[in-house]
C-alpha cells in the first residue's frame, strides 16, 4: 500500500470503489417512482400548494397539542379541587371555633382515654 | 466536486442545467422534479445508508429529504451548486431518524456481519468484504461515515462537505482522515487474508 499523508485532500479511489460497493442502493428506478409517486399523492390530497401540505401538516399537530393541553388541564384542575380529606388533629380540636363541637368533643375524649 | 478537480466547463454546464432544472421544478414542473430525483437518488441513499446502516431505513429518510426538498426549493440559491444543498438536507433526515430509532431501540449488530464461514469463492468474497465494510462503517459516529462517503465515494470537496454537514472544514479533514485510517486497516487485513 501507498503510503498516505493525514489530510490528503484527494479522493481515494481504493476506499471509494469498495464503499460504493458496499453501500451499493440497488435499482434507482423503483425508488424514484416511489418518491416521485408519493409526491404526487401529496400534491392531490391537499391541492397545488406545497405550503398547503405544510399548513395541513401544522394545523394537526396544532389541534393534537390543543387537545392534550385540555386533558392534562382537566385532570390537574380535577385533583387539585378535591384535596384528601385530613384527620382533625388535637391542636385542631382546640383551636376549632365553637361550631364544630362534635369533632372536638370526640378528639378530646379520646386523649383523655388514652 | 472533489478539490483537485476545479470546476470544469462540464461541470458548469452541469450546474447551469441543475439552475433550470430546479427553476422548473419550482414552477410546478414534475418532469424536472423527476430529472432531479433520478439524478441524485444514488448519491442521496447510499449518503442515507452510511448514516443509518439500513437500507429500508436508508431509503426512507432519502425519500423524505427529496419530499423536502421539493418543498423547500423556494429557499434554494440557484447561484451554488444544487447538490450540496440537497445533500444537507439528506443528511439532516437521515441524522433525525437515526436520533429517533435510537431512542426506539438498541441498534442491534447484524448476526450476518459477524458471523464466520467457510472461504467463499469470488463472487461471495466481494459481498462479504462489503459486509466487512459496512460492519467497519458500523464502528464509526454517524457524521465520520457521511464525511468519508461524500468525499471518497461522491467526490466532494471537504468545503462542500462542510457545508453539507454543518461543521467547519477542518473537522471535516479530520473526520475523514479517521474513517480512512480504519477503512484502510481493514482493506489491508482483507488482502492479506484473500493472499
Amino acid at each position: 500500500m501507498k503510503e498516505f499523508l493525514p489530510f490528503d485532500h484527494r479522493p481515494d479511489a481504493m476506499i471509494g470503489d469498495a464503499l460504493r460497493r458496499a453501500l451499493d442502493p440497488g435499482d434507482a428506478s423503483v425508488f424514484v417512482a416511489r418518491v416521485l409517486g408519493r409526491a404526487e399523492r401529496i400534491r392531490q390530497g391537499v391541492g397545488a400548494s406545497w405550503d398547503g401540505v405544510l399548513a395541513s401538516w401544522a394545523r394537526v399537530g396544532v389541534a393534537a397539542a390543543v387537545t392534550v393541553a385540555l386533558a392534562a388541564g382537566y385532570v390537574l384542575g380535577r385533583s387539585a379541587a378535591a384535596p384528601a380529606p385530613r384527620r382533625a388533629s388535637v391542636a385542631d380540636a382546640v383551636l376549632a371555633p365553637a361550631t364544630s363541637t362534635t369533632d372536638v368533643e370526640v378528639v378530646l375524649a379520646s386523649v383523655i382515654e388514652n | 466536486m472533489a478539490d483537485s478537480q476545479p470546476p470544469g466547463e462540464a461541470a458548469r454546464i452541469a450546474q447551469q442545467d441543475e439552475a433550470e432544472l430546479v427553476a422548473r421544478a419550482r414552477a410546478g414542473d414534475r418532469a424536472a422534479f423527476g430529472v432531479l430525483v433520478a439524478r441524485y437518488a444514488a448519491t442521496a441513499r447510499r449518503v442515507a445508508r452510511a448514516a443509518l446502516g439500513d437500507p429500508d431505513d436508508a431509503d426512507d429518510a432519502a425519500q423524505d429529504a427529496m419530499l423536502s426538498a421539493l418543498v423547500k426549493l423556494d429557499q434554494y440559491d440557484a447561484r451554488r451548486p444544487f447538490g450540496p444543498w440537497l445533500l444537507r438536507i439528506v443528511a439532516n433526515a437521515a441524522t433525525d431518524r437515526r436520533r429517533r430509532r435510537t431512542v426506539r431501540r438498541v441498534e442491534p449488530l447484524d448476526p450476518a456481519l459477524v458471523a464466520g464461514g467457510t472461504r467463499p469463492d469470488q463472487t461471495a468474497e466481494r459481498r462479504a468484504l462489503g459486509q466487512r465494510l459496512r460492519e467497519a462503517l458500523a464502528t464509526l459516529p454517524a457524521r465520520r461515515r457521511m464525511a468519508v462517503v461524500l468525499f471518497d465515494v461522491e467526490g466532494y470537496s471537504h468545503a462542500e462537505i462542510a457545508g453539507v454537514l454543518g461543521i467547519p472544514e477542518g473537522t471535516v479533514r479530520s473526520e475523514v482522515f479517521h474513517a480512512r485510517r480504519v477503512l484502510r486497516g481493514l482493506l489491508a487485513d482483507w488482502k492479506e487474508e484473500i493472499g
